[in-house]
């Protein structure tokens, strides 16, 4: 492989594609651009796991039970905020079937979220963990708590934290984002966002807007809840099962918390349910769960299972934090932006990480006078954490519904104003597009139609834009391939397929390599000791692991070139490969024939991601990564009669860079799309201010979308772009694309009503509210 | 959950001594899935089910689905799928196929019975809380009244504030059924005479006695010219609990309604007969603003706590919309 050179690349999107020069790091192979004809990448296959899958036969955490494995059940605090006043796990230990008991706090401690780790027991059976967990005798002394976010921005509301507060992040959160600018009472202020003189900007306004958005509490709710097994190997050494999006993570918690080496611990997640971003390390962001299983484990000498049910997943598993999204917008007469201005509040309970993301600083940015200002509010709650593009949704939500109702001000369409301040290509491109496609101008023709009618049944339509950045990873992943003497092909790396499709296209990406089929690569994944890999968070996972599954690859093939050369007699630059065979002039050898040449078991190279270099054509913050670009289009029915909003068609336009299986990026962007309108729509969790507990913790009402509830029609379309930031040319989709989907679905039901539901969900009693026809208390 | 003894017995009668046997400690399981659940969030830790679905030949009526004389008998055991397609509910008793294919999911009215959907307890978030104890597990409060009523009570409340959770028996309360119970002896009751009101015992939400079993319903002979509809709204269209229901009945001659019913479900602790709305509607021509005005008066006599007033326009709405399909009166667009 030749050392560091320049190349070409063709680079681009649509019909504006260019060449650039790249500097490639020693070892590169050169990037797939919009010149490579490519066979595999690009064209839709079906998940190889699938058949796994839907047959059960596919073992998730859940799934894992070594011989003779206790059940572990966590005693949790009923209260919001009290003081432990004496504990006694002692009853516990006689009762039958139970091998371990731990207190997990001492008298004297505070705690300050219901559903917080109090005391844990292993047992033989679910059941005689629950009757071990009630034999638990804990005294508390309740005290004064906050649940509410306005309230506990009052003076004088209880305070949650009595120090500084330490900032908890993980690889779901988005790179950059985070820090603090100082605290008082329950509001920590995190750093701000700043262009220009937004207060300026606003003053020199000639139609302005000023509006409170809000925005719910929404919970992760991945189908497998949080999970982790542990099986201690020796008194150093241990064996863990885990649900997460990181087994590296894992790892180094669990190695931490109990003084081992990291390659004394082994972490396996061969399938896992879904995290959104929840699932980091050992633990759930609100329960200390590496540490209260290894610890059972330990004691009870005895594999434990510790699996959360719903309930314990909605308390103390993390969720998007909420907002209260002061904005204020200002423009001048022909409706270009002069100001916008942000103020958000937020909670994420006793955590941090409510900050709303990068939609109104990084989007409209031809409006020159731009700040963002974000705090955390605590609460007596259970933690928030990154939740699938953190803070993204519900910035998009305020500033794309703000700059709609400013557009009617101005009797501006709503995608002139948006073109006219967005400067990224890409995403204009989409815009235009999806105009046309969506019949975006008849629409809200006919929309403004039964609207003046005032018609009980109406529609709307609305559109709203994505931005996320390439944070694929450099110099994080190493990638094993390997051919082995029989002509199989077998591709490892330590990561995990959160269900996106990874396994899938990593198979794709070496079989284009070395020109076998699909089916025939076999990938090991889900295990640490297969070799370092990133966590599936921030969008990361295709744009870090492919370009280094690629160079395994193509350090393969030029080995299995050099070995063709020898037994054709040629050089190895003459030797060329198609149709799975190597050639050299009028000689040929098939790859069952040149496998059987290879001397010892396998040929074996290893690949991994030099850092980012290209970024065509816009950078995401002034980085060095591309901003991926995306835009969704909304078209809802709102009848006026009960207020219920129905979402009949979302078209999402996004970019994803070099689409490696089309089947598999779709299917991210309807989960995208699907997510979003679900938190558009009704997922809320619900606190009683009163008591401070949470009171739909479970999946009855905490309200996930159903089959009837989701858009009756999803479009997905990709403009796919040659950025040159990798050797595979992909960057991420997961959540960019559910970025924009409730702002959408809030700016079309403004459409159809004509007044803003500034509040999220979209729940009839808001919309009716909106309409003006609840009566106040008492009036009826 | 904790260990109980599962009893299956073949007749009725033991059924009644089983239960009367433990009077505190037993329960009787149809479907079984209300009970499950309870069981399950630790509400309740019955020592006895007394399985319902093994009784035998000789309890047929149990699982009747059919003519009784001129009416229409169903089975305490007949499942919400059977009723949600069955051919012999007609365009007159059309309110209670709607209403059974309304509740829940698929896989739930295959399971879910008659009896067990007009007795299950109700799905207020309070008496759900294994955590809180609110007026109807002896607490001394409606915890609904100082907390979070979003989905509570707007009529007929106090001092419990909950929804009755039945979907059927909205709409079998709008049909003028009656149900059969036998215990030690049998009765036959009006089906309004089956709901408590939290005013008559806050504790309980029908009038079985221990040992008491719901045999099945009676739908009486249909009115001349009769029909009937029904229709929720829910917060999610897939497997939710209506925000209100409405079951219209009415014998509709040359565009005059008689023998009117409007009854309303999930906005009062038992289902909610208006006879406001009646009274508006009754021995008149079928109208737009008619349906408008009895709307109105349906919902005149509402009483919302904090986050719950927008039921009123939302119930109103609701039965406007029933009005109009069940007279034949199209939708304003």
């Amino acid at each position: 492989m030749p050392d560091g050179r320049k190349v070409t690349l063709k680079v681009g999107f649509a019909e504006q594609l260019r060449d650039i020069e790249v500097q490639l790091p020693a070892g590169e192979p050169k990037p797939w651009d919009a010149r490579s004809e490519l066979q595999v990448i690009g064209k839709p296959h079906p998940r190889l796991e699938a058949p796994l899958k839907v047959s059960g036969a596919a073992k998730y955490t859940h799934d894992i039970v070594p011989p003779n494995a206790l059940w572990a059940a966590v005693l949790r605090s009923p209260h919001a905020c009290a003081v432990v006043e004496a504990i006694d796990v002692a009853p516990a230990k006689g009762l039958p079937g139970v091998s371990a008991v731990l207190a997990l706090v001492k008298p004297g401690e505070r705690v300050i979220f219901a559903g917080q780790d109090i005391a844990a027991v292993a047992a033989k059976t679910p059941e005689q963990a629950d009757a071990a967990l009630r034999a638990i005798a804990v005294t508390y002394k309740p005290e004064a708590f906050v649940v509410d976010t306005a309230a506990a921005m009052q003076d004088g509301a209880p305070l949650v934290h009595r120090g500084k507060v330490q900032e908890r992040s993980t690889e779901g959160d988005e790179p950059g984002a985070g820090g603090s600018a100082g605290q008082r009472g329950n509001i920590r202020t995190s750093p701000s966002m700043k262009k220009g003189d937004a207060h300026k900007g606003l003053r020199m306004a000639k139609v302005s807007h000023e509006a409170t958005y809000t925005t719910q509490v929404h919970t992760h709710s991945a189908l497998e809840t949080h999970s982790i097994v542990v099986q201690w190997d020796g008194p150093k050494q241990a064996t863990v099962w885990c649900s997460t999006q990181g087994i590296f993570s894992v790892r180094d918690e669990f190695a931490e918390v109990f003084e081992l080496g990291p390659a004394d611990v082994r972490v396996h997640t061969d399938f896992l349910g879904g995290g959104f971003g929840a699932k980091f390390g050992a633990s759930a962001p609100g329960s200390r769960m590496g540490f209260i299983a290894g610890e059972l484990a330990r004691q009870a000498g005895a594999p434990v299972r510790l699996l959360l049910d719903r309930k314990e997943e909605h308390l103390c598993t993390g969720n998007r934090p909420d907002s209260r999204q002061h904005v204020k917008l200002g423009a001048g007469p022909n409706g270009q932006l002069t100001a916008i201005h942000v103020v958000a509040h937020g909670t994420a309970g006793i955590g941090t990480g409510a900050g709303v993301g990068r939609n109104a600083f990084g989007i409209y940015s031809r409006c020159p006078n731009i700040l963002v200002e974000s705090h955390d509010v605590f609460t007596h709650g259970g933690p928030g954490t990154a939740m699938r593009a953190p803070g993204h949704p519900q910035g998009a939500f305020a500033l794309e519904l703000a700059l709609d109702e400013l557009a009617k001000k101005l009797k501006l369409d709503p995608i002139d104003l948006r073109l006219q301040h967005d400067e990224h290509p890409v995403r204009r491109h989409q815009f235009e597009l999806g105009r046309k496609q969506f019949g975006w101008d008849e629409g809200r023709k006919q929309a403004a139609v039964l609207r003046d009618k005032n018609a009980r049944v109406r529609r709307g339509f609305g559109v709203a834009a994505s931005i996320w950045g390439d944070f694929g990873r450099g110099k994080a992943v190493v990638a094993t391939v390997s051919v082995a003497r029989d002509g199989s092909v077998e591709v490892k790396n330590g990561l995990q397929d959160i269900g996106g499709g990874i396994t899938t296209v990593v198979a794709q990406v070496v079989a284009e390599v070395l020109q076998r089929p699909v089916e025939a690569v076999r990938v090991r994944l889900g295990d640490s000791e297969l070799g370092p890999s990133v966590g599936s968070g921030g969008s990361v996972t295709t744009a870090s692991v492919t370009p280094a599954v690629r160079a395994a690859a193509e350090a393969v093939k030029e080995q299995l070139t050099a070995l063709a050369a020898k037994q054709l007699d040629r050089k190895p630059e003459e030797v060329t490969w198609s149709g799975g065979q190597a050639r050299a002039g009028s000689k040929s050898i098939a790859w069952a024939e040149l496998c059987k040449k290879i001397e010892g078991e396998a040929v074996v190279a290893t690949g991994t991601r030099p850092e980012t270099y290209g970024a065509y054509p816009v950078k995401f913050m002034g980085g060095n990564s591309y901003q991926i670009a995306g835009v969704q289009f909304a078209e809802v029915r709102v009848d006026t009669w009960t207020g219920v909003v129905a979402v009949e068609r979302v078209l999402a336009i996004h970019d994803c860079g070099k689409v490696m299986n089309p089947l598999t990026c779709r299917s991210q962007v309807q989960g995208g799309v699907i997510l979003g309108t679900s938190y558009a729509l009704t997922e809320q969790r619900v606190m009683d201010r009163v008591r401070g507990v949470m009171l739909n913790p479970n999946l009855e009402s905490y309200k996930i979308a159903g089959a009837r509830d989701v858009p009756r029609a999803i479009d997905v379309v990709f403009t796919p772009v040659d950025t040159g930031a990798n050797n595979t040319g992909a960057i991420g989709i997961g959540e960019p694309s559910t970025i924009p989907t409730a702002a959408a679905i809030a700016c079309a039901v403004h459409d159809a009503l004509g007044v803003a539901v500034r509040d999220l969900p979209l729940t009839p009693d808001r919309v009716l509210a909106a309409l003006g026809v609840v009566p106040t208390r008492g009036a009826s | 959950m904790q260990p109980f003894v599962l009893s299956r017995p073949k007749t009725l009668a033991e059924a009644g001594d089983l239960a009367r046997a433990q009077p505190q400690d037993s329960a009787l399981r149809a479907g079984g899935i209300d009970l499950i659940d309870r069981m399950k969030e630790g509400l309740e830790a019955p020592a006895r089910l007394i399985e319902l679905r093994w009784l035998g030949e000789s309890e047929a009526v149990m699982r009747a689905l059919g003519p009784d004389g001129e009416g229409l008998q169903i089975g305490a055991l007949v499942t919400l799928a059977q009723l949600a397609g069955h051919e012999g509910l007609g365009e007159a008793y059309a309110a209670l196929r709607q209403a059974a294919g309304s509740a829940a999911t698929p896989t739930i009215r295959n399971a879910a019975t008659l009896g067990g959907n007009l007795l299950q307890r109700p799905r207020c978030w309070y008496f759900r809380h294994a955590d809180l104890v609110c007026l109807k597990k002896g607490g001394s409060a409606c915890l609904a009244v100082s907390g979070e009523n979003k989905y509570h009570a707007i009529l007929g409340g106090g001092p419990s504030f909950i929804v009755h959770p039945s979907t059927l028996a909205c709409a079998l309360t709008a049909l003028d059924a009656q149900v059969v119970i036998r215990g030690t002896e049998a009765r036959t009751l009006p089906i309004a005479e089956l709901f408590v009101t939290p005013k008559q015992d806050a504790k309980r939400e029908h009038a079985l006695q221990p040992g008491e079993v719901l045999v099945r319903a009676i739908l009486p002979k249909p009115g001349a010219e009769q029909r009937s509809g029904y229709a929720a709204v829910k917060e999610k269209q897939s497997h939710d609990w209506p925000l209100a229901e409405a079951a219209v009945k009415m014998s509709l001659q040359s565009g005059v309604m008689t023998d009117v019913r409007v009854v309303l479900g999930h906005v009062a602790p038992i289902p909610w007969r208006s006879r406001e709305a009646e009274a508006a509607l009754e021995g008149k021509p079928a109208s737009e603003a008619l349906f408008a005005e009895a709307a109105k008066a349906a919902l005149a006599e509402a009483r919302p706590l904090r986050d719950n007033a927008y039921k009123i326009p939302l119930a109103q709405g609701l039965l406007r919309e029933v009005l109009h399909r069940v007279a034949g009166v199209p939708l304003p667009e």
